[in-house]
Formats: structure tokens, sequence, C-alpha cells
């Protein structure tokens, strides 16, 4: 849920190092409104945005699980930072602040009567964690969980947290690279494609409510701002005008459009905005935002005027909640795809005569990365040996 | 908001698609303000209650900044700032924006936008952080777009930082006298206000402590204008930390407020204000003049001293050192210095409390407050008041120092509304916690008040309860406590200071107060 959509294969790589079976690591269902009703009702302490409201129906869901599927230890880490490409070029990688306390207030739901983890036998951990700050990770995680995990010790996590970060890396590393490869498809093809600027929860069905899929099936590639390509050689084709007018230090600088750049999520969709903007295949961007999103709702204007002044279709899916109206939906489905259809190619055009020439999208399809990214296939990934070579590396880059 | 409705500028799409690639999206960057167009620029602030903008006021003009302090923003402003800025924004942000909107927009009516740009410069605070507060400057910049102000200019004002250098175009230094002096002038407004929302429910002569406190702010004021010019700017810190000069001043307001004549036998239900630092700070429309209202539902107001919050500031940073022990970055080092910080700040603080007879609430410590809080909610939880706002209620309850605690918070307040849900499992150890959190819109105001004074009410209850309790304790009837308070004419001074005796009332530890007297 929430911040473990972006940082999921940190948690499974920590606590498969710290031996713990990946067969006995559970995850809670993804949202839905039988499961907020089901398990969650009645736990809520105050009115808040829809997507923190939805975690009292993961806790229920864990704690209430049959008995042969019935869980130890209810982990609800609260991440202060999160890990970003952006991160040593924008002002801090926070999360937001209402996901990152949220366990402390969806836990009170499950005290303020009786002891809920109590009555059911399951301990329950929410350790703060500052994934944008590598060094104190150990100590912190140490400290969040000794008295949940028996015997545990600080080197054991100092060396658990590595592989979780390595894990981390090599999934990031992975998914960028098939974004890369729809990039170098549509561009080799002269195909539009979209891109999904939302927060990582965005990504639950039942958060994000699969609009990205709906439009999937009309044919269009979609990428994801989190998980866009960083490679070296095609950042600077992208940014290249930006960085020589001095408007930016580096691609990844997002000053010239949001001065204030301390949330991780944030930056990744202001970054994510320049990116389509400047990106000719890229023909529409898909904004999803939560009900009651307060981070989102001051990048209201600046993302939609990146977007639209590169002449790139913009469409705003706002106040997301638990409705799911399926006929609303569908129409404006059909309405993206029809603009989409007749629009691209002349989008597409327009915005290839504003760009540099030697696209290396074009020029070579053969990746020529020279950013920081693991290696191995995905069945190497898996390999502990194949990690620890990618954990090194990434060190010593 | 129907799920899937439509941006508006998607209405009308068909017309509006056009494939030209325009200039890129910039953010908006002010145009410099130089030290030349000091003399003829004005610097526009506000945001805090009225006595710590005067003071600021007093210590910008000290240093050559021609200033004027914004009106308290209304609910006009208030509607202002949601048709200005994006939607969706707290309460804050739309006072705020619309404040300084409004307040352009009447000054452009009368000359011209052009004018009114070269005229004026905006101050005000921003956050290292990642909430809304930290991102205010793009509700600023547009609504400065939507009124056609785009070149006003407009500095954020780091709320962590002593030392942040000039401005662009070095007209406006953010540096240690800068920020020095505005400290100062919040700690002097501080106790000041403390002293004031302490005599007034039981002023004998409506008004009085009204107009002595005004007469104070105003003698303030001078003092702060016309203290010596601070040259070097390494000496400023020292400077304010030894001059007595605020401290001799701080006696004529308490020589000042020994004038009032109270009546403190008044039973009074002691209502602690917290929450977010905006709306437990000012006083106006944007929290429902909840001070004013609190006093005239028969209540004492127990204020919330922005002090505390800089001292809260103080530990947060400490807490980040640390967290880097050992890791690097002699974050040891750096913890001595934000400990030192904290004790000097409570130094000064306390200098300030003992020039007026001691009789401002103390601030509390910020790592008690921490421990209490710690079962509830994490300490390094960053945003709002975090722990704080656990930790404040659970320390007027223990030390009883509050019949009640009101806590403010704007409506989606994303931090605070944290610390706040986590306040249920307080609640359920500590029923007899009385806590009313309200959640401040701007409008609403009669469904806010009204949830307020159910809470008030049982608090009221409590107060008269406990007096009672001690008139049988002490054996005293109403009327011998007036007949022994009748005979110490100095305790019907505004500046007599009565010991607390173990509760929490001011009527019921004046009776205790008189009952040892007389067994002496």
């Amino acid at each position: 849920m929430l911040n473990l959509w972006s940082t999921h294969q940190f948690w499974v790589g920590f606590l498969t190092a710290l031996g713990i079976d990946p067969r006995r690591i559970a995850f809670s269902s993804a949202t839905s409104e039988e499961q907020a009703r089901q398990f969650g009702k009645g736990r809520g302490t105050v009115d808040c945005c829809y997507p923190v409201k939805c975690i009292s129906g993961h806790y229920g869901e864990l704690l209430m699980r049959e008995k042969h599927r019935k869980i130890d230890l209810l982990l609800s880490p609260m991440i202060y930072s999160l890990p970003s490409c952006l991160n040593g070029h924008v002002a801090a990688s926070l999360a937001c602040p209402r996901v990152m306390a949220a366990p402390e207030n969806i836990k009170a739901g499950f005290l303020k009567e009786k002891d809920v983890f109590a009555e059911h036998a399951i301990r329950y951990a929410a350790p703060l964690v500052s994934l944008a700050d590598p060094p104190i990770v150990p100590q912190q995680l140490y400290q969040g969980l000794k008295n949940v995990i028996p015997a545990l010790t600080l080197d054991e996590t100092r060396s658990a947290v590595r592989e979780g970060y390595t894990a981390l890396e090599i999934f990031n590393a992975r998914v960028r690279r098939r974004s890369r490869e729809v990039l170098e498809r549509c561009a080799r093809e002269d195909k539009p494609c979209l891109m999904v600027l939302a927060r990582p929860y965005h990504m639950d069905p039942g958060i994000g409510h699969e609009i990205e899929v709906e439009l999937r099936a009309y044919g269009y590639p979609v990428l994801w701002a989190q998980y866009l390509p960083a490679d070296a050689d095609l950042l600077q084709w992208v940014f290249g005008e930006d960085l020589r007018a001095g408007h930016v230090r580096s691609p990844f600088d997002i000053a010239d459009v949001w001065p204030s750049s301390y949330s991780a999520n944030t930056n990744e969709i202001l970054w994510g905005a320049k990116f389509a903007a400047r990106v000719p295949w890229i023909a529409g961007v898909i904004r999803l935002a939560s009900y009651e999103c307060g981070m989102d709702q001051p990048t209201y204007t600046p993302v939609q005027q990146i977007v639209e002044r590169s002449g790139t279709l913009f469409f705003s899916f706002q106040d997301l909640d638990s409705t799911k109206p399926a006929g609303a939906l569908k129409i404006r489905i059909e309405t993206i795809a029809y603009y989409l259809e007749k629009h691209s190619s002349a989008i597409i055009e327009a915005k290839k005569a504003a760009c540099l020439p030697d696209c290396p999208l074009i020029r070579d399809t053969r990746r020529e990365s020279a950013s920081v990214s693991a290696p191995g296939t995905p069945r190497e990934a898996r390999d502990p040996d194949s990690i620890r070579r990618a954990w090194r590396a990434t060190q010593g880059a | 908001m129907t799920p899937y409705s439509e941006a508006p500028n998607q209405a009308g799409m068909e017309q509006d698609v056009e494939h030209a690639v325009h200039k890129p999206y910039r953010a908006y960057r002010p145009r410099p303000f130089t030290k030349s167009e000091r003399d003829h620029s004005t610097v526009l602030f506000g945001g805090l209650h009225w006595r710590a903008e005067r003071l600021i006021q007093g210590a910008m003009e000290n240093l050559g900044y021609r200033s004027q302090v914004l009106s308290a923003p209304t609910k006009e402003d208030l509607m202002t700032g949601r048709e200005l800025a994006d939607i969706g924004q707290c309460c804050p942000t739309s006072f705020t924006v619309g404040n300084i909107a409004n307040f352009l927009r009447s000054q452009a009516r009368q000359t011209s936008a052009a004018e009114v740009a070269k005229k004026y410069v905006y101050v005000t605070a921003g956050a290292c952080g990642a909430c809304r507060f930290g991102q205010y400057h793009q509700s600023y910049e547009l609504a400065m777009r939507n009124i056609g102000m785009e070149s006003f200019r407009m500095f954020l004002l780091a709320q962590n930082g002593l030392d942040q250098g000039a401005a662009d175009g070095g007209g406006l230094e953010l540096n240690l006298p800068f920020t020095m002096g505005a400290i100062w002038a919040i700690l002097a407004a501080d106790v000041v206000q403390d002293l004031e929302y302490q005599t007034r429910p039981y002023e004998v002569t409506p008004g009085e402590t009204e107009r002595v406190a005004r007469k104070s702010i105003d003698y303030l004021y001078e003092v702060f204008r016309a203290s010596p010019a601070l040259s070097r700017k390494t000496s400023a810190p020292l400077w304010y930390l030894v001059t007595s000069r605020f401290v001799k001043a701080l006696r004529e307001v308490f020589r000042n407020f020994h004038n009032i004549e109270v009546d403190r036998l008044r039973v009074k239900p002691v209502v602690k204000l917290t929450g977010e630092f905006y709306l437990q700070t000012v006083e106006g429309a944007p929290n429902y003049n909840i001070h004013r209202w609190l006093e005239s539902e028969g209540a004492e107001v127990y204020p919330a001293a922005i002090a505390i919050w800089l001292d809260y500031l103080l530990r947060f940073a400490g807490q980040n050192y640390e967290d880097h022990i050992g890791v690097g970055g002699c974050a040891r080092l750096k913890l001595g210095v934000i400990k030192t910080g904290q004790s000097l700040l409570r130094w000064s603080y306390n200098r300030m409390r003992t020039a007026l007879g001691n009789l401002p609430h103390e601030m509390p410590d910020q790592y008690e407050l921490r421990e209490l809080a710690a079962p509830y909610y994490h300490s390094r939880l960053d945003g709002g008041e975090g722990d704080m706002l656990i930790g404040k209620a659970l320390w007027a309850y223990h030390h009883k120092k509050a019949h009640m605690t009101c806590e403010l918070s704007p409506y989606s307040c994303m931090p605070n509304s944290m610390s706040i849900g986590a306040m249920a499992a307080v609640l359920g150890k500590h029923p007899d916690l009385l806590y009313a959190p309200l959640e401040v819109k701007g409008d609403a105001e009669v469904h806010a008040l009204s949830r307020c004074q159910m809470v008030l009410t049982e608090a009221k209850r409590k107060a008269q309860q406990e007096y009672e309790e001690v008139l049988d304790r002490t054996r005293l009837s109403p009327e011998q406590a007036r007949e022994l308070l009748e005979s110490s004419p100095q305790m019907k001074r505004a500046t007599y200071r009565i010991p607390r005796c173990g509760v929490v009332g001011t009527a019921a530890n004046l009776v205790l107060h008189l009952a040892n007297r007389k067994r002496q």
C-alpha cells in the first residue's frame, strides 16, 4: 500500500536477507471498497485523503486472516524519505507527510477501544525509515525491529539493508530499461505513447482505478513518470537546451519549474511533466490525483502548463476516491482515445520540429547507458551473488 | 467533486487543440530588490498576531527597512484566495494569498499595477518540508498571475535558518541582525500576550487590559525601532543575548499592567490553544476569532507562544543530528550547538518572563513533550506540529495546566490530521482529557464553534467542581474567600502572582493561596 508501491523490492530484499522465507512475506491485497467495508469500518480516526483512509482496510485484512494464513508480524514502515533518481539534484526527497505518518494514525483506530493487535496475537512494527539517507537506515530499522524480530543484530540489519537497496536498484533499472524500449519503439515507428503523472500508489487498482489500463487497451503504450529512462545520452538530448541556457544545472534539476523541491513524489511528477513536454512521441499525459490530496493541489497549474505549452495533450482525473463510475470512465477514455487518434501525428511532428537533432532513441536502439544502473537479467536479479555484485558496482559509482 | 470530472481547461477542447510548441513554462523568479530601492520600497509582511507583527516591524525599521504590516485576513480574503489559486488549498493558504492579493489590488486601484510592483515587496515564511506550507510560493505566484501582477516581488524567509544571506539584489538581507531582531520581537510579544490573556478575563474595568496591552506594544515597538544599529552581523547574537534593553522595557510594561485591577475569584476554565502554527497564532477571521470567542464564553485562554514553535524547530533539527551520530558530518558537535541554542532561547525567554513577574507561562521542555508523545506518535515524523501536538495536550493534562485543550487545524491539513488521528489512542487511555479538535475551513464557523462549546461546557463544569472542592478542603465559603481577598489589595493587581497549588483554575489556586496565608 501507498509508499510500498515504489519500495516493495527493498522490503522483500531486506526481509529475505534477514532469513525470512519469501513465501512467508505477504502483502495486503489491492485496495477495494469491499476491503474497506469488511475490514476498515469504524477504524477511522480523522477525515483525511482517500489513499490514507484506505489503510485501515489493509490493516484489518491482514489482522483478520484465517487461522492457516495468519500473520505473526504486521510491518507498516513509516517512510520518511524515498529513494529517487532526482536525489542530489533537488532540495529533498521527503515522503508525503500524511502517508509518512499514516501508520500512527491508523494504529490509533485499532487501539482506541481495545488493543486489536494483542487480541489477534500479532506483533506490530512501524519503524521510521529514511530511505533517501542510506547511512542511517540500518540503525533506524534495527531500532524499529529489534523488539519484534528475535535476536536481530545491527550488523545483520546493515547487511540486509544493503541487499534491500540492491534489489530495489535492480528492479528500478529493469523497469527503466523497459520504458526506454517503449520509447525507442515509438520513435522508430513514429507512434504515440502516453505518460501517467501520478503518485506511485495510483498503480493500486483501487486508488488509480486502472485508468491507464483502459487506455492501453486502445493500443497506446503507457509510461509512468517514476520509471522513465535515466540514461545520460537520452537526458542530454531531452534537456540539452535547458542546460546550455542555464535554466537547470543538470537534467534532473527542476528548479526552473518548481523551486520548493522537497517532496519526492511531487518532484518526480514535475520532472516527468518536463520530460513528457520535450519528448515528441509522448503525445498525451494523464494526470491522476486523489481526493483531498494536499501534495498534488499546488502542482495542478504548473504541471498542466508545462505539458500544454509543449502542445502535448493533457487529461486530468482529479479527486479520485472509492467511487468508480464505469460509465463516466468509459466516456472519458473514449474521448481521450479520440483526441489521441485525431491529433497525435500532428503533435509528434510539431514537437519533433522543436527538438535537437540526433535523437538517441532513433540513432542507436542499443542502449548505451551512462547512468547508475544495475546489470543483470531478471533471472540474474534473483541470484544473491549477482545482487551483491550490482550493489558493489552501485557503491563504486 | 465527481470523479472523472474534466479539468476546466478541457471544456471546448476541440477548438483549443493546437500543435504549436510554446516557450516552456518557468517558475516565478522575483526580479531583484536592490539596496538602493530600500529607501522608497516598503516591505509587506504578516501572518502572526498583531503584537508580534508590530514588534517585528520595529526591529525591521531599526535595520533601515520601510515596512508595513498587512491587516489581519478577513473572510473576503478567504474567498479571494480560493478564487485565485488552485482548488483544494488549506485555509491558511487561501487567507494569506487572498490577503496579499486584495491589498495589492486596492493599492493598484489608487495608482497602477506597475507602481505597486515598484513600491512594495512581500516577505513571508516558507518551510523546508513537504507539506503545502513549503509550497505556498506556487499559490502566491498563481494569484499574482491571476491579478495581473506577475512583476510583484515576493521573497520566502525559511523558518529554519538564522543567516540566509541576501535575497536577489541585496535589498533584503535575511541575515543575523534581521533574524535575531525578529526572534527577540517574538519573545517579547509572547510574554506580553500571555500576561494580557491572564489578565483580561478577570479585569474589573472592561477594556482596561486591551488599552494597556496596546500601549505596551507601542512602547516596545519604539524600543525595538530605536535599538543601537548593529553594523557587524556577527555581533548581533551576542548583543541580543547580553543586552538588558528589552528586559528593562518589559519591566516598564509590567508597571503598566500593575495598575489594572482584577478579580481572580471568578471561576473560569483554562483553555489551552494548540494546533497548526498559523491558526493557533493569528487572532481574527482565519481562526474564527477563537481567542476572543473563548473569552466571551467565559474561559481563560492559555495562548500558544511562538517561542515554543522555535524551540520545537530546534529540537527537530537536533534530532536529525542525533540520528547521524556515528555516520559523519560532525553530528555530535552540531547537536551540541543546537542544544546550546535551545538553552539560550529558554534563558532569554525566562529573562523576559522574570521582567513580567514570572507571570507568563513557562516553555514546556521539548524532550518531555517528546517522551509523553512517544507511545502515540514518532518524534521524527515531519510536518505540522508532529508529536508536539500530542505532547502538549498530555503535558497540559498531566501538569494541570488547563481544563481543556482546543486544537485548531486547517481542514485537510496534511500533517496535523495525522497527529489528531493519533490522539484517538490518547483519548482511549485518558478519557477525562478534554480535547476539542477543530477543523477550520474559514467558513462554517457555527459548526466549529458549537463543537468547541460542547467540550467547553464540560470544562466549565470541571472548573466549577474543582473550585467547590477547594472551598470544601479549605473550609472557606465564597464570602469568606472574598473577604480574605479584600483584605489583601495587592492580590487584586494584575501583576500579583498567585502560586500554583496543585489545581488548574485561577480561582481555585487563589482560594488555596488565601487559605495558606490565613494559616500562616
